[in-house]
């Protein structure tokens, strides 16, 4: 009633080129974005126990990013993802951290100093320029399910 | 599964010997307990080793009026000390590092006690008391300044040698004694300095004031302030640190309301945290009305007594003198500019 | 079976597999091995530093025990962890008065027949979400784990003393319960070669039990064996076989989710609480909102007894309902007229690939993030100050920062692409052609957006 096996005539067929076409291009088609003017950016970041404030901080790719880390009750960090930067701030000592964003994306801030039962999960978002991985996941998974979908069609052959 | 057992009986039994020897302190948030156990007591002479732990967050360790370094404490990981008390009496030991609204209340006591001979010993050299007990002053009695400076006093150096000064005014005794805008209406009166303006008046307090320290004090000052002070009293000196919306918080309300009394998330849910009962917005050290009437001698003594519930620690058992003197050097570079004088020291 | 040849190799046809199968050794010391290991993480779970990332118990449990668990063991294995797991192993020697091979004698159990109404997965289902509810404390504190890995021995070894075979892993093992979803997926499985061979077998051996091995603890008969979900593959039946008719091979993934038959409520629900706490668990665990974490974690508190009532909401009604929702559009779009209540459990069973992709994808997150509280959890596992491995004053730093969000990407895209599959094969179940295509859009465009829900929590 329905076939378990891939035959080559299915993967002949147009509508897979096109699929396997779109998923190579979605995967890796360099976009090209545009060069901003990179200003320089200071973010003011409070720290308490066990999250970060503002959580989510924006900037632009190619930007100059200082981040100022206010520890308002007991010592925390920040490491962030992606780029492996990490500093400390004692409450009443203000650490600043500042560094070029040149790569676009989403990267996790993690708090580096253990800061009580929650700690591994005390996480902020640097959301750097356009998050293109994100969009490059959501065509591929798509494409996945189409894939899925048109492959495991009931076909009428006994 | 017997050997399991086996193993972690002669581990648990070894470690049992060990604390015979090893008194084992743990550190957490003073609402969680603060230091584990809190007293200790040992012989002059004698050492006193000791293992450390913190069981939540970071912390430190030292001992008050003593020179032993701090040691960070980071959570999980002991650290092991040994102390030897050359001196009997009542030390002081505290938390370093920031640990929350009451870190200051993590203190603890170790009870050094000597033989007879060291016990006479101790009672010849009693510390003198305080210097503003011995001027009486009234630490709570208002101190605002009746004559401020149109803008920031600047420090000269040498100013001295331009105008003729009475050398009462280069005394140390006189600068502890003596708040700047009482300086600086006995300066105004001096014949010898009627030409000078009113601010040029105020230029000569901040340069007297700055011939009272060195710049290696001024820095010991500062990393006190910043360690110990800047949480509450803000790192510019404006009385805005992180803690200082939890004093002023409490402060609104005399009955703190259940989100005021839980500045974190660390302490099991149900329980209270206490900050103070009537505590106040931390001191803005930039604002003149209140600095330019304090005498040095009335800072130290609010640095060593405290606050009395205001919120504010009494640093007595745990800055030594120098300290102290150093840190109300540094609490004037808000009010004065010093820049001048450090560059070309 | 025939046209299923695909990736099929019987592994028990080679001869140095089979008899590592067979023999009780390679299972006995992984076992030991395990309950050493899980007794170590008890010890010092309750005598260790209440430093989560200082202690074993965390570490082990949580990092290490977890990934080999999500990341290896459940997605090719399946029950493959249930053969050597320590939790019900003590509870099994005494009620079999054997570590080993049947003595004969037979054990200390009261050997009580389960109870017909519980003979389900509800509470399975029920003790997941009551960990679940405590879990950011229970995956945080060394005490917490410490009190659930003791409450999980103690019931595993009374319920082994009172009841008949597993009926802990079967009926009350909160883990076992979704490595018995999970395990549908798997690549492997244990079937009988014949089943006209189980049928006429008068002794049924491999139910029975003979001095060979015993009789199926998962109260499996294997004759009719056509799912892993409640196969322990604990290899007794391979043992206890007159006829040598039982094998075990490899085969495509998912394999059990196109069966038509034997599909369950339970089942289902269980397949709708993994999918929802996963999503809750990637919220609250890896988001950015402190105050959803705070709620999680004070115990007691108001704001928790809303978080414990927007958690069950979410996961038993918001999530079944809206599949549910898309199930009936499918169904009103295609014409069709069958149960509806069926047509749902039926489909649930398509979430099974995407759940599991989700859980590995929330693993993903923090097992890497978290990897290096190993050495120094290894090197001083109590946070007494030991150094045992030299490797206690090694740092935390999280790894491959940069490379997790691609794994994570893949799981979920083969996820996605493996749901919508099952979608498409249940759906064309008894129904024309035209009538399975639009009874398939809504829930695969369900399943699509739940990973893009998922996406957009991960790596957005
Ligand atoms: S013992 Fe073997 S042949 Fe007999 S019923 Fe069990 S699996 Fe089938
Ligand atoms: S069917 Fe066989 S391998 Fe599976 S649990 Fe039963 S006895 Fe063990
Ligand atoms: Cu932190």
């Amino acid at each position: 009633m329905y076939s378990t096996q891939i035959p080559v005539k299915i993967v002949r067929s147009w509508p897979w080129i096109a699929i396997i076409a779109s998923i190579l291009v979605i995967a890796f088609t360099p976009l090209p974005l545009k060069a901003s003017q990179p200003v320089a950016r200071t973010v003011r970041v409070e720290a308490r126990s066990f999250e970060f404030s503002p959580s989510v901080i924006h900037v632009e790719q190619g930007q100059q990013v200082t981040i100022e880390l206010i520890a308002t009750d007991v010592v925390h960090g920040i490491y962030v993802d992606g780029y492996g930067h990490e500093i400390i701030a004692n409450p009443g000592q203000t650490a600043t951290l500042t560094f070029i964003a040149d790569k676009s994306g989403s990267f996790r801030l993690r708090c580096s100093v253990t800061c009580g039962a929650l700690h591994p999960f005390m996480i902020g978002k640097l959301n750097v320029g356009v998050n293109l991985l994100f969009y490059r996941a959501i065509g591929l998974s798509v494409l996945a399910g189409l894939a899925g979908f048109m492959l495991f069609r009931p076909r009428n052959e006994q | 599964m017997g050997l399991i057992l086996g193993l972690f009986a002669t581990v648990v039994g070894a470690r049992w010997l060990d604390r015979h020897k090893v008194i084992e302190i743990h550190a957490r948030m003073p609402e969680n307990g603060g230091w584990t156990p809190a007293d200790l007591s040992v012989k002059v002479g004698q050492p006193l080793r000791l293992r450390l732990v913190s069981d939540d967050v970071t912390h430190g360790f030292a001992v008050g009026q003593t020179a032993w370094e701090a040691l960070d404490l980071y959570p999980g990981k002991p650290v092991e000390t040994t102390l030897i008390f050359d001196r009997p009496g009542k030390y002081v030991f505290y938390c370093t590092r920031w640990c929350g609204i009451n870190h200051w209340r993590m203190r603890g006591v170790i009870e050094v006690y000597g033989d007879a001979s060291t016990m006479q010993n101790s009672d010849t050299t009693t510390p003198e008391s305080p210097l503003y007990r011995r001027l009486a002053i009234d630490l709570d009695a208002p101190h605002d300044a009746f004559v401020i400076p149109e803008s920031q006093p600047i420090a000269r150096k040498n100013i001295a040698l331009n105008v003729r000064l009475p050398a009462k005014y280069l005394l140390r005794d006189y600068y502890l004694a003596t708040a700047p805008s009482s300086a600086w209406q006995s300066l105004r009166e001096e014949p010898s300095l009627a030409s000078l303006s009113d601010q040029q008046i105020w230029h000569l307090v901040a340069s007297l004031w700055r011939r009272q320290t060195s710049q290696n004090e001024l820095k010991e000052g500062e990393k006190l302030y910043r360690t110990n002070c800047a949480a509450c009293h803000g790192e510019t000196g404006a009385g805005d640190g992180v803690m200082a919306r939890w004093l002023a918080a409490s402060a609104a309300t005399e009955a703190p309301d259940a989100e005021h009394s839980q500045p974190s998330n660390q302490h099991t849910p149900g329980e209270t945290v206490i900050i103070g009962h009537s505590t106040v917005v931390p001191t803005d050290f930039t604002n003149p009305h209140t600095m330019l009437g304090a005498s040095p001698a009335l800072l130290q003594g609010k640095i060593i007594r405290g606050g009395m519930g205001t919120g504010m620690p009494y640093w007595g058992p745990i800055f030594t003198e120098e300290q102290t003197w150093a840190l109300v050097a540094y609490l004037w570079t808000f009010q004065f500019d010093y820049s001048q004088v450090e560059t070309n020291e | 079976m025939q046209q299923l040849k695909l990736m099929r190799i019987e592994l028990t046809r080679y001869s140095i597999i089979r008899s590592l199968m067979l023999s009780r050794w390679p299972q006995f010391i992984l076992t030991s091995l395990a309950l050493t290991g899980f007794l170590l993480a008890i010890l010092t779970g309750w005598f260790g530093t209440p430093v989560g990332s200082r202690n074993f118990s965390i570490i082990f449990v949580w990092i290490a025990w977890w990934a080999i668990l999500m990341l290896i063991a459940v997605p090719f294995f399946g029950r493959g962890w249930c053969s050597i797991c320590p939790i019900p192993a003590p509870g099994e020697w005494l009620q079999r008065g054997a570590l080993l091979q049947p003595n004969g004698k037979g054990g200390l159990s009261l050997g009580k027949r389960w109870p017909n109404k519980f003979r389900n997965i509800w509470l399975q289902n029920g003790a997941f979400l009551l960990v679940a509810l405590f879990s950011i404390i229970v995956l945080t504190q060394p005490r917490f784990t410490a009190v659930v890995l003791t409450a999980f021995l103690s019931i595993a070894v009374a319920t082994s003393l009172i009841f008949e075979r597993r009926a802990f892993c079967r009926y009350l093992c909160p883990v076992g319960g979704f490595i018995g979803l999970y395990s549908q997926l798997a690549p492997i499985e244990l079937r009988v070669k014949d089943a006209a061979i189980c049928a006429s077998h008068k002794t049924k051996d491999c139910y029975n039990g003979n001095l060979r091995g015993y009789g199926c603890p998962w109260q499996v008969f294997p004759g009719g064996l056509t799912k892993n979900t409640h196969c322990g593959l604990c290899m007794e039946c391979l043992r206890t076989c007159t006829e040598d008719n039982i094998l075990v091979q490899t085969r495509p993934f998912a394999q059990d989710l196109i069966l038509p038959g034997g599909r369950r409520l339970d089942e289902a629900y269980k397949a709708f609480i993994m999918l929802g706490s996963a999503l809750v668990y990637m919220s609250v665990l890896l988001g950015p909102w402190g105050s959803l974490k705070s709620a999680a974690y004070q115990i007691g508190s108001a704001p928790w007894f809303a978080y414990v009532a927007a958690f069950l909401v979410f996961v038993l009604a918001v999530v079944p309902g809206l599949f549910s929702v898309a199930v009936l559009i499918g169904r009103r779009l295609a014409g069709l007229r069958y149960n509806a209540r069926r047509s749902v459990i039926n489909f649930a069973y398509a979430l099974i690939p995407l759940g599991l992709a989700a859980w590995i994808a929330f693993s993903l997150s923090f097992v890497f993030a978290n990897l290096t509280y190993l050495a120094p959890a290894l090197s001083d596992p109590f946070g007494w100050g030991w150094d045992l491995i030299g490797a206690a004053g090694v740092g935390w730093s999280p790894l491959f920062t940069e490379t997790v969000p691609l794994m994570q990407i893949a799981i979920l895209t083969i996820g996605l692409f493996g749901s919508i599959s099952i979608v498409r094969r249940i759906a064309a179940e008894g129904v024309s052609k035209t009538a399975a295509l639009y009874q398939s859009i809504p829930i695969s465009l369900f399943c699509v957006g739940a990973t893009i829900l998922i996406l957009t929590l991960l790596i957005a």
